[in-house]
């Protein structure tokens, strides 16, 4: 094997921008505040780590995604459902949803804030509000995708319609509905950020930019490195339940090599 | 032509409805909670007199100078990358550790680096929108059909040619799909970055009224910033039938 097809490559060059950043920082090409040297950076993520207080936030962060999260995925699904096979709800609900989705969910911060005040009920509806459109388009498209002749079958052996939905709607959409819910695991994260960021007190969004407000910049990538490592073990984490779930439909599509 | 979606029509009417008589009814909700007649009033009122101009355009420039320039850096990278192997082995791992943070995240980096002025926005919404871009021009680079490659080596194209005639058409659907998706993450990233720190946009108007109890202007500015979201998609699914047709003419199944 040459370095061409090698994957080493890529690891050796990430170790080698490392030393650049540290040398950067050491040396003093840059500003020494702006860019501290990567050893400060790990060190400080360390002590709070240790002390606590980073997971303590991101703790508090991760609990209100997990539950906009879930509000939307159960009731985009549902919805999308119902919207995907009966072509009545479907009609009467896209004018609404295709103007609702088009707002930017950072934009109905300060709205729900007027309702909801500066607690966690307004995070978990941001993230709730950002998080349904994708697993409801997808959802939607999911089960109208399904084989018109499955759903047949199903009704000609006297499956009810909601045994219909069940049994055969629900496992034909599923990979699409699982694509939503990905694509939503991440927007969960960025809305926990911004609703942090713009009126909270506490969480690791606001613990960022509360670092960078009183220039405690260390800390600040500090909070950076540790929002992306959970990004990271999400998606892995997302990945593996995909897999799990999804098996028959990959055994039974997998085409032979 | 198509039949007017009337159930649709009467379900948002009835949106309206309700949202005007519930606010009216209870009075003690004024404060915050105006009757969507007065919003429309209040619309109209700030699109005459043009203060709500000024910060939708700013918003928009932030938002086409920074999608542009993703769209032009992410689709030249993802070809580059797709392409040639071994860079795309040299920065995988730099890609995977990146791309998971939540692009928020940035905003102060770039407050630090960049200041408080556009440069910051732009580079926000830039450093956001170019990973569904990036992801899925490397993506539809690769997949293009090992056929269509050996048929161009076949005839003898050169490289130059079966870039523009093979690659870039067989990519382009999933470069249009990775298109489509950062149109909406550009436009969160300004209104965000202009939340959290600006002193024009539509983002910094809506949370200036909310924080100065002006609730008919907070409520028409998200109004707008919908009525924009909601043009821009059409704007881009006509642009994409338009560019697309050939291919949706290609692979268009006979119905049922």
């Amino acid at each position: 094997m040459n370095w061409r097809e090698s994957r080493w490559t890529g690891v050796a060059f990430l170790i080698l921008l490392a030393l650049l950043w540290e040398a950067a920082g050491r040396g003093g090409w840059v500003h020494k505040l702006l860019f501290p040297p990567a050893s400060a950076i790990l060190s400080t993520f360390w002590d709070l780590l240790l002390s606590g207080e980073i997971l303590r936030q991101l703790g508090v962060s991760l609990w209100r995604a997990a539950m906009g999260y879930a509000l939307a995925a159960v009731v985009a699904v549902a919805l999308g459902v119902a919207m995907g096979y009966w072509r009545r709800i479907y009609e009467a609900c896209e004018i609404l949803i295709e103007l609702l989705r088009a707002v930017p969910p950072p934009a109905v911060i300060p709205l729900a804030m007027v309702f909801l005040g500066i607690g966690d009920a307004l995070k978990v509806f941001i993230i709730f509000f950002a998080c349904f459109f994708p697993i409801l388009i997808n959802t939607i498209d999911g089960v109208r995708g399904a084989d018109p002749v499955l759903i047949r079958t199903a009704r000609t052996f006297g499956l009810s319609r909601l045994q219909t939905v069940w049994k055969v709607i629900l496992p034909v959409a599923g990979p699409s509905i699982m694509t939503g819910l990905r694509i939503a695991t991440a927007i969960a994260l960025i809305l926990t950020v911004i609703s942090e960021m713009i009126g909270a007190t506490s969480g690791i969004g606001y613990f960022i930019l509360g670092s960078q407000r009183t220039l405690n910049i260390t800390q600040m990538y500090a909070g950076i490195l540790m929002l992306a490592l959970t990004g990271y073990a999400i998606n892995r984490a997302f990945l593996l339940v995909d897999a799990r779930l999804m098996a028959w439909h990959k055994g039974l599509t997998r085409r032979g090599e | 032509m198509r039949r007017v979606p009337w159930s649709g029509l009467a379900v948002l009417a009835a949106f309206v409805i309700v949202w005007e008589a519930w606010a009216r009814t209870r009075g003690e909700l004024a404060a915050f909670f105006p009757p969507a007649s007065r919003v429309l009033a209040t619309l109209w009122q700030l699109l005459a007199s043009g203060e709500l101009a000024e910060h939708t355009l700013a918003t928009l420039r932030r938002f086409a100078q920074g999608y542009a320039l993703a769209a032009a850096l992410s689709v030249g990278a993802g070809l580059c990358l797709g392409l040639w192997r071994p860079l795309y082995n040299l920065l995988e791992p730099l890609i995977e550790l990146l791309r998971p943070m939540p692009s928020p995240a940035t905003i102060p980096i770039a407050i630090l680096f960049l200041g408080i002025g556009d440069e910051m926005k732009v580079a926000v919404t830039v450093y956001a929108c170019s990973w569904p871009i990036l992801l899925n021009t490397i993506d539809g680079v690769r997949s293009v059909d090992r056929v269509l490659f050996a048929t161009a080596a076949t005839f003898r194209l050169t490289p130059w040619a079966r870039f523009w005639k093979v690659v870039l058409p067989a990519a382009s659907p999933q470069i249009v799909t990775g298109l489509r998706v950062s149109l909406a993450i550009a436009l969160i990233l300004v209104v965000t970055s202009e939340m959290v720190v600006s002193n024009d946009g539509l983002g910094y108007y809506v949370l200036e009224s909310q924080r100065t109890f002006q609730m008919p202007q907070m409520y028409a500015a998200v109004v707008a910033l919908g009525m924009i979201g909601y043009v821009l998609n059409r704007l881009f699914l006509a642009l994409d039938t338009w560019a697309m047709a050939w291919h949706k003419g290609l692979t268009r199944r006979e119905d049922l």
